[in-house]
């Protein structure tokens, strides 16, 4: 067999991911001194962050109720009393000065005078503190794009970071990167590889992030001996878009059913109805109402449609607070002509019920991080959406954004200093990155087997069906069983029709299924071990959260084996500040 | 309630490093009459030709690069609604990779080259930087822009005479616009070859985030006889 083409070069800094932690890593990376490559798997600006509502929690000073302590409370009682105390509290601590970065990059905050930002709440908080501005993601994605021009990081596009390459004591020295616009293969020799490749939304049926979003980096961070925290969390946002199949999944921007709510914590949001016009969150949540955490209005929502309580397409109805459609027009103004495209002019005016429907869209835990970004695999560094620990159980609406900006700085500025003492070792291991190559060759003009496509769809179903909202016992075991048959039987003849190596799509697939094969068995497995219900993991034969389950669960990989094991939770040290775990379990319970 | 529609497709296909010539596949569709043309692509890719290059993520119209030429007009394909007879065609005038998928590395250069970023004359303090609230909004407005490349394709003074195109004028109306940019845009504006514009207004009507190119050109053109209101 002829050898893969393939061409190795050298690097301080290795970045996987052109979103917004990617390239906040990038910037920090070479600001520290290091030289850069960042790889987009797709066109650069094909990411998850553009496509955010770009709201983002930070403690600006301007909420006088408000403070570091009072966000990072917020942060764990939302993460259901789990999430990483250390992590929650740097994420408190570093947002607004991250959010000033973005600034003096050229964004600009929502404002009511010259020098007072508009603020808002968000699911989940308890505090008027979340920023925003009205080009969203694409604004953050922009401002931060033009920075990496100005830094002439060099960012290649088409490029899908296939492995990483260690070296025989198991530090990464390298990354194995496939150029699917060229058909070859590129090895960087690095100092440190910085994972940034975000979630895996595309694991489920119906998603709002985008369609390469199959957890690259999180399944080769397991592979290369990483360990997973939190990975049974999966976050879903309880109002998307229901029609038409291309905008099914999509997010509609949060202020659109907060309402009033959205700007006074005591006000009302929109009305949720099944198809018997019961408002039905009344049974979930009678205090907060519509005004409840992502999960619990998620799961409310989707118990109604499983039990035979929703439309015909598989939604509820949404009645939108009429009186703040004028605010909704200035400030989302794509949101209500996105509403009148797929729906109609009465649903796009807030006059008529907007149907609504969950779906995919944060992957909440990830590879265990220190506060530096590091994990147990050295040389291996981690942040961003990938990253797990912040959001324990689940996530406060406005947060991913600054996580993705504190942890991609902390990401990159760790990276450069790995890689200051270890120059051009990864080259010694070249023959290691070609060894595998050939391996991910062997698929391509395969014309047996099922396509790529249909067996995504498989897993998609699989995932959506029994490790979604809605989980037991026997659904997990099912899946799991379903995805050892697919690991061994589907999978080695996945067929590639044809044997071109210019963006060959369905080679690419088979890439992606490997990965996504590799978290929807992590989580599937700890969603399984953790029995109890807790924030976004509901199971239906444990629903009560327990105490005894106040822990994480850190998953790893011992060749083909997953081990599961459970960890005491990482609190903190200041007194008055960290959550007592009966308040922790009190919130959790609401 | 959706009803069924049938969709007679000609799909553009070329491989450089292989076809001499490009050829046109042709498909019949079965899909409902809300789809969009992401929808028929991503249906003929599932469906029939599993070898199709072709480009999409968001679906929603973020990402900006789905772009296509669906009956000779550039178009987002994940926004627009489908025609019963369409030709899908890659975005021209820009290199083909393979199929629908373009080169987009000469335009990411030309941003570079453009220096988006504020030249500030004083260094950022941390700290609200003064902005009037009407200005923010303008500024978000402008910097919304999805470098699609739609209205580049379109352009047809980028056609036939020495003009970058209608998105590069948007970014730097986008730094002149902003208050802590010292940068002389105007001029690299007049150096991207914007009075070739004849204003047709093209750009505005294709825009698939509701921008409008053409009157950030009106306004720097404004800015020549007037001078800048900064």
């Amino acid at each position: 067999m002829q050898e893969p083409p393939l061409y190795t070069e050298q690097v301080d800094v290795l970045i996987a991911g052109s979103g917004a932690a990617g390239m906040r890593a990038a910037i920090a990376a070479h600001d520290a001194g290091a030289s850069v490559v960042v790889l987009a798997k797709g066109p650069r600006r094909a990411n998850h962050t553009r496509m955010s509502g770009g709201r983002y929690n930070a403690v600006s000073g301007l909420n006088p109720g408000d403070s570091v302590d009072a966000f990072c409370r917020d942060t764990v009682e939302a993460g259901a009393g789990i999430s990483n105390y250390k992590l929650a509290r740097i994420l408190a601590e570093e947002a607004m000065d991250r959010a000033y970065d973005l600034e003096s990059y050229g964004l600009a905050w929502d404002r009511k005078e010259p020098l007072r930002y508009c603020t808002s709440m968000t699911g989940g908080g308890s505090f008027v503190r979340t920023l925003g501005s009205v080009d969203e993601g694409i604004g953050i994605t922009e401002v931060m794009l033009h920075q990496l021009h100005k830094r002439a990081i060099r960012i290649l596009d088409f490029h899908m970071l296939a492995d990483v390459v260690q070296d025989d004591n198991g530090r990464v020295v390298g990354g194995l990167a496939l150029d699917l616009s060229r058909g070859v293969w590129r090895y960087f020799s690095a100092g440190a590889v910085v994972i940034a490749t975000g979630g895996t939304s595309q694991l489920y049926e119906t998603s709002s992030g985008p369609a390469i979003n199959t957890g690259d980096g999180i399944a080769i961070a397991l592979r290369a001996g990483a360990e997973l925290v939190d990975i049974e969390f999966m976050q879903f946002i309880p109002i998307s878009f229901v029609s038409p199949p291309s905008a099914r999944g999509y997010t509609l921007t949060e202020p659109a059913h907060y309402g009033k709510r959205h700007v006074d914590p005591t006000a009302e949001g929109g009305t949720l109805l099944n198809n018997r016009g019961e408002r039905f969150i009344l049974k979930h949540d009678p205090v907060r109402r519509e005004g409840s955490t992502r999960d619990v209005l998620a799961r409310a929502i989707m118990l109604e449609i499983l039990e035979g309580r929703g439309t015909p397409e598989g939604g509820v109805l949404m009645v939108p607070d009429q009186d703040v459609f004028e605010s909704f027009l200035k400030e989302r103004p794509i949101y209500v002509k996105r509403l009148l495209e797929n729906y109609g002019e009465s649903q796009a005016r807030f006059e008529a019920p907007i149907q609504v429907m969950p779906s995919a869209l944060y992957t909440l835990g990830g590879v265990r991080i220190n506060p530096e970004c590091r994990c147990n695999v050295p040389g291996l560094i981690v942040g961003g959406e990938a990253a797990g620990g912040v959001h324990g159980a689940n996530r406060l609406g406005g947060s991913s954004m600054p996580d993705i900006q504190v942890f991609g700085r902390r990401a990159g500025l760790a990276a450069a200093q790995e890689a200051r003492g270890e120059k051009g070792v990864g080259a010694r291991f070249e023959k290691k990155a070609l060894a595998r190559a050939g391996q991910l060759e062997q698929c391509l003009g395969r014309a047996d087997g099922l396509r790529p496509v249909e067996v995504k769809q498989q897993i998609q179903k699989l995932m959506w069906d029994n490790v979604g909202l809605v989980r037991s016992e026997k659904q997990l075991r099912h899946t799991l069983e379903a995805f050892a048959n697919l690991r061994e039987h589907v999978l080695p003849h996945a067929r590639v029709s044809s044997g071109a190596r210019v963006l060959n799509r369905e080679w690419m697939e088979v890439l992606e299924l490997e990965n996504l094969l590799d978290v929807g068995e992590a989580m599937a497995t700890a969603s399984l071990q953790r029995k109890e219900t807790r924030g976004a993991h509901y199971r239906t034969d444990y629903t009560e959260t327990s105490t005894e389950w106040a822990a994480n669960l850190v998953v790893s990989r011992d060749g083909k084996k997953i081990k599961v094991q459970k960890v005491p939770l990482v609190t903190g040290g200041e007194a008055g500040v960290q959550l007592e775990p009966e308040k922790a379990l009190a919130s959790c319970k609401q | 309630m959706q009803t069924v529609a049938t969709f007679k497709v000609k799909v553009r296909r070329f491989d450089p490093a292989v076809d001499e010539s490009p050829h046109y596949d042709e498909f019949e569709i079965v899909g409902q009459d809300n789809w969009r043309v992401l929808d028929v692509v991503r249906n003929i890719y599932e469906r029939h030709a599993g070898d199709l290059a072709f480009q999409f993520a968001c679906r929603v119209g973020r990402c900006g690069t789905c772009a296509v030429k669906v009956n000779g007009v550039p178009v987002l394909a994940c926004q627009e609604r489908c025609k019963p007879e369409m030709t899908i065609e890659p975005l021209t005038p820009f290199p083909v990779l393979r199929d629908l998928v373009v080169d987009r590395t000469e335009i990411e250069e030309r941003y570079a080259s453009l220096a988006l970023t504020p030249q500030r004359t004083e260094a950022y303090k941390q700290g609200p930087e003064a902005l009037d609230p009407q200005r923010a909004e303008e500024i978000c407005k402008l910097d919304s822009c999805l470098s699609c490349m739609v209205c580049v394709s379109a352009c047809p003074a980028v056609e036939g005479r020495a003009f970058d195109g209608p998105a590069f004028i948007l970014k730097l109306r986008h730094m002149a616009r902003h208050p802590a940019d010292s940068g002389d845009r105007l001029t690299q504006a007049v150096d991207s070859g914007m009075l070739e514009c004849f204003g047709c207004d093209l750009c505005t009507q294709l825009c698939p985030a509701d921008l409008s190119p053409a009157q950030a050109i009106r306004e720097f053109r404004r800015d020549m006889v007037f001078g800048s209101d900064k």
